[in-house]
């Protein structure tokens, strides 16, 4: 399964798609099950650089809770920092933020994000 | 405090005015990402994993109370409250919006500061001794010349498309606390045997992928040379340093593959060929320069009863004299070190209250002036001893008064994969755990000295290769482990520290930190610190005690 995320360009928050839009919580994002709609949804966001940055497809794994990204990193930007609970998405507490705190998910992180930062 | 005169007030502005100019093209779509991300990151604009970042220049870490109370009202106003002290002496911001960033620009301007030298493959910001103008080891003020270095180098045409970035370090103490070795240039002021000031110019160090210490090129270069020098060396670099691989572009790899006598060769051929005099500043404008950094003293007595006292009355005041106030220079004064490394807390955050509460303890005690180190600490230069108990009273009102400046809670962490895009294995955490494990003030007194650097990622923005204990963070099939190497030193004995053994998992991390540090406190012997210890017994009991039950 995999999903679509990005960064919003004006503010840089970590934004997923959802059926046309672009969505803030992981827990509303799109799942695709098979790759040709998920490529379509890919070259759909790469066609709006006013709205988002370099956006890519991440693996979500089902967990007992619910789906949740595959990769540490992933889970991270769609949590916040675990340093600062009170900071990013996952201030906003509940079930859905629950799922992704608990998943022990294991996948190595894709390269989406190190092509961003350049020093 | 050097001050920006309105020529320097003018080009702020425009440099302002550009980039909102910019950000609103790029809104607009008439810049893609691609054309944008260089002029974004040009004013220290990166996208991290949760919002942009910004990193904001503060050359060779000298602020006034003005700048430092404009930085907290940025923080609170368009970030999260906090900022994040850098090993580069810089302040980043995590939480901030493109959309804000010509207003930030245009307020950090108003204090004369900005985000230049903070990204790119230019020469990044300059860096030099925190204690620089307060201590009495030094043979000369370092931030003459990081500001005239400074000058030089900032938007240099000829030298804003290096290799790679270019990180220059200046110190004028025999106790080196700029880390100058592990730079691709590091300065030391030092005076020659006839009494003469000059610089000991040592090229080629670097952490990063491939670690190397700084090897001397030059032992004694006339003060008033250092810009054409630099130009030197600049100019060998960019004509031979390597633009076909990223790891292999910094200086480092071009002065280990020549040799350092080879490189020094080029560097000296091409310093015959530049007319000095139209790059070295007259002695006219060096003074100018320097004036701005001279600070009075009042006369006072060497030994202050007032604080003498205080402390008999206080060991809380006592322990945080003992490890966080240092000799000043002037008779009755002292040089305390602000840590933003209280237990449990992130490394290097400081909160825009505490921003503000320092601004106002510099403002009444500290003649105006705030420092920022490598290692991530604030310092308030010159504080006389008499005001050491309001000074101490203050920082405990603000959660700044943690009396652990060296000791083994004071870690270097890079912020690490909780906010980087480059970065393998968190950072902070690791850092949290051991500060925790070590939070009895007294066996962190009774370890002594202990300087542990973590980081992220190979990168190595946390120093880890310098570290006495130095943690490397490693994906290990999607999971977080941490190499350990000991033995390491970013001061004047600089060394690339050893790799203890296999990497351990997260939850073994701070135990293993208690391990090594029993070892050491087994096997030292008088008035060793952790680092002379290992030193003496090399790896072997130390591995032992971590590895032990893997064989």
């Amino acid at each position: 399964m995999r999903a679509l995320t990005a960064n919003r360009l004006i503010d840089g928050e970590v934004v997923f798609w959802a059926k046309g839009r672009w969505v803030e919580r992981f827990a509303d994002a799109e799942l695709f099950g098979e790759d040709a709609p998920a490529e379509a949804a890919e070259a759909h966001g790469k066609a709006q650089p006013t709205l988002v940055v370099e956006p890519y497809l991440i693996e979500v794994v089902e967990t007992d809770e619910g789906p949740a990204p595959a990769a540490y990193r992933e889970r991270l930007r769609a949590l916040g920092p675990t340093n600062t609970p009170q900071h990013g998405k996952q201030a906003e507490g509940g079930h859905d933020i629950a799922v992704l705190s608990h998943s022990t998910a294991r996948a190595r992180a894709s390269g989406g994000r190190t092509k961003l930062i350049k020093r | 405090m050097y001050r920006y005169d309105t020529l320097d007030k003018e080009f702020l502005a425009d440099r302002s005015a550009e980039f909102r100019h910019q950000v609103a093209r790029r809104l607009a779509g008439e810049l893609t990402e691609d054309q944008f991300k260089p002029l974004r990151l040009k004013n220290g604009l990166y996208l991290q994993l949760h919002a942009y970042m910004l990193r904001i220049a503060i050359p060779y870490g000298t602020m006034d109370v003005r700048q430092l109370r404009q930085l907290a009202h940025i923080a609170r106003t368009y970030d999260k409250g906090y900022g994040h002290f850098t090993t580069r002496t810089n302040l980043q911001l995590h939480w901030i919006k493109l959309r804000d960033m010509p207003d930030i620009l245009d307020a950090l301007a108003e204090v004369d500061l900005h985000a230049m030298q903070t990204s790119g493959d230019c020469v990044r910001n300059v860096t030099a001794d925190p204690r620089a103008g307060a201590t009495a080891e030094e043979v000369d003020d370092p931030r003459v010349w990081a500001e005239v270095i400074r000058q030089f180098t900032t938007l240099h045409p000829e030298f804003s498309y290096l290799p790679r970035k270019f990180k220059i370090a200046v110190t004028a103490s025999p106790h080196d606390r700029t880390a100058a070795k592990t730079h691709d240039v590091g300065l030391a002021l030092k005076r020659g045997r006839d009494g003469v000031l000059g610089f000991e110019v040592m090229a080629g160090g670097g952490l990063g992928r491939s670690p190397y210490i700084g090897q001397t090129i030059r032992e004694h270069l006339p003060v008033g040379r250092v810009l054409s020098y630099i130009q030197a060396i600049l100019r060998v670099y960019n004509r031979l340093g390597r633009r076909d691989n990223k790891n292999k572009a910094r200086i480092k790899i071009l002065v280990a593959q020549m040799g350092a006598e080879a490189f020094a060769r080029e560097v000296e051929a091409e310093w015959a060929l530049i007319d000095g005099s139209q790059v070295d500043l007259p002695d006219t404008e060096l003074a100018r320069v320097r004036a701005f950094f001279a600070t009075s003293f009042e006369t006072r007595p060497a030994i202050s009863s007032i604080f003498e006292s205080a402390k008999q009355e206080d060991a809380g005041l006592a322990r945080f004299a003992r490890n966080n106030v240092h000799a000043h220079k002037a008779a009755g004064y002292g040089i305390v070190d602000v840590s933003l490394k209280a237990i449990g807390e992130t490394p290097g955050d400081c909160s825009a209250e505490q921003m503000e509460a320092i601004a106002d303890l510099a403002e009444r005690y500290s003649k105006g002036e705030v420092r920022v180190t490598h290692e991530q600490n604030l310092v308030l230069p010159h504080v006389a001893l008499d005001d050491v108990p309001a000074v101490y009273a203050g920082l405990k009102a603000a959660g700044l008064a943690s009396a652990n400046i060296n000791l083994v809670s004071d870690i270097i962490a890079c912020p690490g994969l909780d906010y980087c895009a480059l970065a393998n294995a968190r950072a902070i955490p690791i850092a949290q755990d051991i500060a925790k494990r070590f939070s009895d003030p007294d066996l962190a007194e009774r370890v002594g000295e202990l300087k542990i650097k973590i980081s992220g990622c190979i990168n190595a923005c946390g120093h880890h290769h310098v570290g006495h204990i130095g943690i490397l963070g490693v994906d290990k099939k999607g999971e977080e482990y941490y190499q350990l190497t000991l033995g390491g030193s970013g001061a004047e004995d600089a060394e690339i520290g050893k790799i203890l053994g296999p990497a351990l998992p997260a939850e073994r991390v701070a135990g293993a930190i208690d391990d090594l540090v029993e070892v050491y406190l087994r096997e030292r012997r008088d008035g060793e610190r952790f680092l002379d210890t290992y030193r003496r017994t090399g790896l072997q009991p130390f591995k032992e005690a971590i590895y032990a039950e893997a064989h």
